[in-house]
């Protein structure tokens, strides 16, 4: 069996928002019948991050450009959070690609 | 009856217990494997206990803060923070079961408003809940009720609140996202309509009006979006500051230099933060999917209220000069309020952030730039009155140096205090 892929969705505190938009990400990858290991974290955490993608929100792109991220690391930036066809536009194609 | 007591006075009485339970609870109903029940129950309550270490180490870096502010500058200076206040009702007042409880009573009178009215709202900010819940239970051991009384009047309140709040904030979240799939559930609402409303009266209107998001703005502030890292940024000069005024007398810690000592305290006051809210992400982590599951079932076309941070991409310039503009405003009420004869609150740094920068966009929506720069001054201002008229009561209940933030929360806990509490009184 292929090993899940680990996901980490990344917002200011770790707590609102980046829960959100997990839990979204989780009925798309559902509804596609998709199983891979979501969680959420706060961004003074993503550089000791081992994630194969992360995903977060537009405003959040300049700050990781100035963190030296795991190279191997995947980012997906979205204008909505919360919004399913964004997040199946924009996620799933990085995840069925992986880790090209 | 030996063992149902042994039960009701040893596990019962602890709150980690029964918060777990609760999540139990929750994934029991939605049907989840062995697996993942026994594991979302553990992270529960680990979470609950990560939250009482983070709340310990908050206090005493608080402590610390309150003697050195005394003695530098001869006031009472009150931080806003409704981290610590949680901290210290569900450690230190022994408050951790009404609040577990009221917890789960906001959830079900948020599902049943929303099932049997057309206000379809179900709030799924977790932390936000537990605030309200931690805030409404303060407000009915204001008032002097029993336990049961404190749960039920709080979760009815709380409930209300869940509902009222994204339902009044909707017509602005709506313009500002263009679309109406989702609701803005974060209890600083109050402070947003009211920055609205002054953005309404002196913004800009109709063909004059400018937004900012038409103007570039310096890239060097982005930074304030990591939540720690913008605590730290306010906190950590403050208590230098502050050590530097009291002198190594009261600010020294033995051997060690008294700046020193400040600067070190500073830190461990965001310590407190950071370790109490990876517990509240431990905690809430397992709770909110399941009552999202299982609102969703009995609310089909419910709409979600998420968490303020879901609209900043929509307008990130309006999120940078709503938290200055805000920040401004609270230095600004620092100094005003006490001469009204009210405590010093001191400018608490996540709430101007994430709902200065929330409120903002209410700001720039409505009344434009000058709408903004305005409303967020006002809203500075009013979002440090609330917390200033707050501060006696708590107090009088055995709080340490702090008062409450987020101004939905500290409405709801004025209104025990200065509605119920006096009706009571007469009765």
């Amino acid at each position: 069996m292929q090993q899940k892929l680990k996901i980490y969705f990344i917002c200011g505190a770790g707590l609102g928002s980046s829960l959100a938009s997990q839990m979204v990400a989780e009925d798309v990858l559902a509804k596609l019948g998709m199983e891979e290991k979501l969680e959420h974290e706060a961004i003074s955490s993503a550089p000791g991050l081992q994630a194969d993608i992360i995903v977060s929100a537009d405003n959040f792109k300049t700050q990781f450009e100035k963190f030296e991220m795991d190279p191997h690391t995947k980012f997906v930036f979205l204008h909505n959070i919360v919004d399913s066809n964004e997040i199946e536009e924009k996620l799933i194609p990085i995840i069925e690609n992986f880790p090209s | 009856m030996t063992i149902i007591n042994f039960i009701i006075n040893n596990i019962l009485t602890q709150s980690a217990i029964i918060i777990a339970l609760i999540a139990l609870l929750g994934l029991v109903l939605q049907k989840k494997s062995a697996g993942s029940v026994l594991a979302g129950t553990f992270k529960t309550l680990l979470g609950f206990q990560v939250l009482s270490a983070g709340s310990t180490i908050i206090v005493g870096s608080l402590t610390y803060f309150g003697k050195i502010f005394q003695h530098g500058f001869h006031l009472k200076g009150v931080v806003p923070s409704i981290e610590a206040i949680n901290g210290q009702a569900m450690n230190t007042l022994g408050l951790g079961n009404e609040i577990a409880f009221t917890f789960l009573g906001i959830f079900i009178v948020n599902i049943l408003i929303a099932r049997f009215s057309p206000w379809k709202y179900i709030f799924l900010t977790g932390q936000a809940l537990l605030w309200m819940a931690t805030m409404t239970v303060v407000g009915g051991k204001i008032c002097g009720f029993n336990n049961w009384l404190i749960v039920l009047s709080g979760s009815i309140i709380g409930g209300i609140f869940a509902v009222a709040m994204p339902a009044l904030a909707q017509p602005f979240v709506r313009k500002i996202t263009g679309n109406d799939a989702i609701a803005l559930g974060h209890f600083c609402t109050v402070g947003y309509l009211v920055e609205a409303g002054a953005a309404y009266i002196f913004g800009e209107r109709a063909k004059e009006k400018h937004s900012i998001e038409d103007i570039k703005l310096p890239k060097s502030m982005e930074f304030l979006q990591d939540t720690y890292l913008s605590v730290a940024v306010i906190m950590v000069p403050l208590y230098m500051i502050t050590a530097a005024f009291a002198g190594p007398k009261y600010a020294a810690n033995g051997s060690t230099n008294y700046i020193v000592t400040g600067f070190m305290q500073g830190i461990q006051f965001v310590v407190g933060v950071y370790v109490l809210l990876a517990g509240v992400r431990l905690l809430l982590g397992e709770i909110v999917p399941a009552f999202r599951g299982i609102a969703m079932k009995l609310v089909p076309d419910a709409k979600p209220a998420l968490d303020c941070p879901v609209l900043f991409p929509y307008s990130p310039n309006a999120v940078i000069l709503g938290f200055v503009t805000t920040t401004i405003g609270t230095v600004i009420g620092m100094f005003l309020i006490p001469i009204f004869g009210l405590a010093v609150i001191l400018p608490g740094m996540l709430t101007n952030f994430f709902a200065g920068g929330t409120a903002g966009i209410f700001g720039n929506v409505v009344g434009g730039r000058r709408g903004a720069i305005i409303g967020g001054v006002i809203h500075g201002l009013f979002i440090t009155l609330l917390p200033a008229l707050l501060v006696t009561a708590l107090t009088t209940l055995g709080f340490v140096n702090a008062s409450a933030t987020d101004s939905d929360t500290i409405t709801a806990c004025l209104m025990y205090a200065f509605v119920f509490a006096p009706i009571l009184k007469a009765i």
